[in-house]
């Protein structure tokens, strides 16, 4: 059976159907919500936000682009909503362990390449920590990233770049290990 | 122009390194399609539930009553399509209405207790609280997401203030020893006043007439 088959048979209210188209797209759904949240739970309520979103609004799937199109321009809006209210939520948390910090200073330590290059890729501005991730990481295409984000494909491009330079800049004391 | 291969030998590292980042385990499809089932099946309770579908029916007999009303009286304007646009408003804001009291009511009695466990010594909370937070916290963005929430002012930024610390609490970790993150969280709670707010707040519908919920303090 193929995919419109069966989103055909999702509106028609078949749970099996459903459950069918589930599996087929759970796992990129999870994995990209994983790469951008960082964190399990976070990563586990998007998903499911995701696909709740996708079966009720089925009805408006028009069948002009591909359904994991479709999808993927869903995960992108809950996980990047979704984060943006977790980071104000952080952030109030933060004020909080700063105004109870004050006056103590801790010695941070050199971060090894795993800690610098987190810390980097978290630093990035968002929409390009976004591309970044998509494309360098879970293999998306700029086609693919541009229709999920409504941008432009050589936005997509431009953001992947400017990516990069950001990385290159904040990983410069690791160039011998690319330089070999 | 950009070239975005700048640098072929710095590019194929990152790509190797930055696999680590983030590496998502294992996909848990069956736990989270079993919560998904659970999500949908109470979004269809709060759709369904007998006395709503009465408070929806009595708002659009109401609305209908209306609009005949007024076509009657200038039967050459056209007021039908507005009576039926009236119509669909209303019966979305009565059922948003009855839904987010039963909801605010939940939610108070939730995080009242909260407070509570959070003032005990051990700083553990119990699986099936969590459970109940998970719940209000699926409710709270199903709300969040009613086109009758964007019409209403006052409870939008309560609704998105709540769904911040009902994220906070479903995320605390079960094992015992998370007093200060429970601290924390009261902490937010206390500088947005949040517990306040929610004591006070009623769903701002103009022209709809009060209905009592099930469980309203």
């Amino acid at each position: 059976m193929d995919e419109s088959q069966l989103i055909a048979r999702v509106r028609a209210g078949d749970s099996a159907a459903e459950r069918a188209l589930y599996d087929a797209h759970v796992d990129r759904v999870y994995r990209l919500a994983f790469r951008l949240a960082g964190d399990d739970a976070l990563a586990q309520d998007f998903t499911q936000e995701t696909f709740i979103r996708a079966f009720d609004r089925l009805g408006s799937f028009r069948g002009d682009a591909a359904f994991s199109t479709w999808l993927h321009t869903i995960t992108t809006t809950v996980v990047l909503n979704g984060l943006r209210k977790v980071k104000r939520f952080r952030q109030r948390e933060a004020d909080i362990d700063d105004a109870q910090d004050i006056g103590v200073m801790q010695r941070r330590a050199e971060p090894d390449l795993k800690a610098r290059l987190t810390q980097a890729i978290d630093g990035l501005p968002e929409g390009y920590r976004t591309v970044f991730v998509m494309h360098d990481i879970e293999g998306y295409t700029h086609e693919e990233i541009g229709a999920a984000l409504g941008v432009e494909t050589g936005t997509s491009k431009a953001q992947l770049s400017r990516a990069r330079a950001k990385l290159r800049v904040a990983l410069a004391d690791f160039e011998g290990e690319w330089a070999r | 122009m950009i070239d975005q291969h700048e640098d072929p030998k710095f590019e194929h590292w990152l790509v190797k390194v930055t696999q680590e980042y983030n590496a998502p385990p294992a996909t848990p499809r069956d736990r989270m399609w079993q919560r998904m089932e659970e999500a949908r099946r109470s979004k269809r309770v709060i759709e369904l539930r007998p006395w709503l579908r009465w408070a929806i029916a009595a708002a659009a007999v109401l609305v209908v009553g209306i609009g005949i009303g007024r076509w009657s009286v200038n039967q050459k304007s056209p007021s039908g399509a507005r009576a039926v646009v009236a119509m669909d408003t209303a019966r979305q804001d009565a059922a948003y209405q009855v839904a987010a009291q039963q909801y605010l009511s939940r939610t108070e009695v939730l995080l009242t207790d909260f407070r509570a466990q959070s003032a005990r010594p051990g700083g553990r909370l119990d699986p099936q609280f969590v459970a109940s937070a998970r719940d209000l916290l699926t409710t709270t963005r199903l709300m969040l997401d009613s086109p009758a929430a964007a019409r209403d002012p006052r409870l939008q930024p309560l609704l998105e203030d709540l769904e911040l610390v009902l994220a906070q609490i479903t995320q605390l970790p079960a094992e015992p020893g998370r007093k200060t993150e429970m601290d924390f969280i009261n902490q937010g709670m206390n500088q947005r006043s949040v517990l306040t707010r929610l004591r006070t707040a009623t769903p701002a519908v103009p022209g709809t007439v009060p209905v009592r919920a099930e469980g309203a303090l």
